[in-house]
């Protein structure tokens, strides 16, 4: 009797490779990466693809460098709190390179200051090889590339020191963040810092909005490494992105449509959740 | 090889990652195991790498006497004294745990609770008005804090609460939600990006391909 109850509870696959529930999540990476796949090919063989809109806060990145370039003073970056497992820390390391070389081309001071270990090791290592790059490997500093603590509030408190002591006169705020998001961008502000920031939680969004310069709302954070390339081939991933939204928002359109015309039907809901 | 190989294991990574989260095998064969417990020992080893860091610079701090070199010294006795301690009691030793909850935990509420006043002075900044967007912000944020308190309900009655539960409950989760849309997709192309090796600014690269 117990066999046969544990033979009843065993897992079964869906449709035969799946695990339960995955096989509409599976199908939407797909088609988000033929869509990609697509207009990557198109960028590579010289092909037109769509043009993406200006985002502010990207094009006021140079601006903030070469500000702080005249004023002499260094340019600080924060890549969030979370470690390298969250995408919004991978957006960052994107942005991370472009701000290093262009740090290192003006001669700039730059100034990373991390939460966490992980990202604390790869951004030392992205601007080692940014300022390689750039043919100033003597410049690169790794005493500017800065773990100060895994506690949320003790960095917290270290990067408001910083900002005082060592006065930036750009922060560039890209990732992850929860409550010390308020508190940093308001240092800034209080310092007359040129600020940039970007998060994809959506609940700090309002506080860089209100706090910053210039502010990147959730998505626009994970274009931002494509779009300061410069390459169609980054760009063609971008259009693709936009392209899988307005997938998503036909779905959207043929859920309302479904649930005003036929309020009991579970059709939609039946064919997404079944799988 | 410096950079292909860790394109390859970012490569074969994401993969083991993709075969155990949508498929059957993958999850049967928890494959993710073995990724996450590196994941933990990469984590230790860059925590040294950072512990490093930290004490180089307040070294260099102390010997060049910078403005407030005194607190390196307390930075740094702290820091070696709880490793110190950590190491001989382990993480769930009566002083070691002591210290947290006693010294740590208040001052990270002490911290916290400074958030008050950050945002009180961003809400005074956002809320002036000088554009039509600011004036619609304080209207919006003027009926949702009058519904929120006890004077909204005195004022108007329940329609305080009814406005503030629409602003809320309509015009913003309309808005989170499409922003949250975006944002899904998005965490969704970056992480083809690196899977397909365009992105490559995690290994050092310049960013792109």
């Amino acid at each position: 009797m117990m066999w046969l109850l544990a033979q009843e509870q065993a897992p079964v696959p869906t449709l035969g490779i799946f695990s339960a529930g995955s096989v509409i999540d599976f199908a939407f990476v797909l088609v988000l990466g033929v869509i990609i796949w697509i207009m990557v090919a198109r960028a590579r063989t010289g092909r037109k693809i769509p043009e993406i809109k200006k985002i502010a806060g990207l094009e006021a990145v140079d601006e903030a460098i070469g500000r702080a370039t005249e004023m002499g003073r260094p340019v600080a970056f924060i890549p969030g709190i979370l470690s390298v497992d969250n995408p919004q820390t991978l957006a960052a390391f994107g942005m991370v390179s472009h701000i290093a070389r262009q740090c290192a081309r003006y001669d700039t001071r730059f100034l990373a200051l991390n939460c966490d270990p992980l990202p604390y090791a790869v951004i030392e290592e992205i601007t080692r090889q940014a300022y390689l790059e750039e043919g100033r490997p003597d410049a690169f500093n790794p005493d500017d590339i800065r773990f100060l603590s895994a506690e949320q509030f003790a960095f917290t408190g270290a990067v408001i020191g910083i900002f005082e002591r060592e006065r930036p006169a750009a922060n560039i705020m890209i990732g992850a963040f929860y409550a010390e998001a308020m508190m940093l961008a308001e240092t800034g502000s209080f310092q007359g810092m040129i600020q940039i920031g970007g998060t994809a939680m959506t609940a700090q969004l309002p506080f860089f909005v209100a706090a910053c310069d210039y502010s990147l709302i959730g998505e626009e954070i994970y274009a931002a490494s494509a779009y300061l390339s410069k390459e169609p081939v980054m760009y063609g991933t971008v259009v693709g992105q936009d392209w899988m939204k307005i997938v998503v928002a036909l779905l959207i359109v043929v859920g309302a449509v479904l649930a005003t015309v036929s309020p009991d039907s579970t059709f939609l809901k039946d064919i997404l959740g079944g799988y | 090889m410096r950079k292909e190989g860790p394109m390859i294991l970012t490569v074969i990574s994401s993969l083991v990652v993709v075969f155990s989260t949508y498929f059957f095998l993958g999850q049967k064969w928890n494959l993710m195991e073995p990724l996450n417990n590196w994941f933990q020992i990469s984590y230790a080893i860059a925590l040294a790498l950072g512990f490093v860091n930290l004490s180089v610079i307040h070294v260099k701090y102390i010997q060049r006497k910078r403005e407030g070199w005194f607190y390196s010294i307390i930075l740094l006795l702290c820091m070696y004294a709880y490793l110190v301690l950590g190491m001989i009691e382990t993480q769930n030793g009566l002083h070691f745990d002591w210290i947290y909850v006693n010294m740590m935990s208040p001052l990270s509420a002490t911290m916290f609770s400074l958030v008050a006043f950050f945002i009180t002075s961003a809400a005074y900044r956002a809320f002036r008005i000088r554009t039509k967007e600011a004036t619609i912000l304080l209207v919006c944020a003027l009926f949702v804090m009058l519904g929120r308190a006890p004077i909204g309900d005195a004022i108007w009655g329940s329609w305080s609460a009814f406005v503030s539960k629409w602003v809320m409950g309509t015009m913003n989760v309309a808005g989170m939600r499409g922003i949250n849309l975006g944002i899904a997709v998005g965490g969704f192309a970056t992480a083809l990006r690196i899977m397909l090796g365009l992105e490559r600014a995690h290994i050092g690269g310049s960013g792109t391909q």
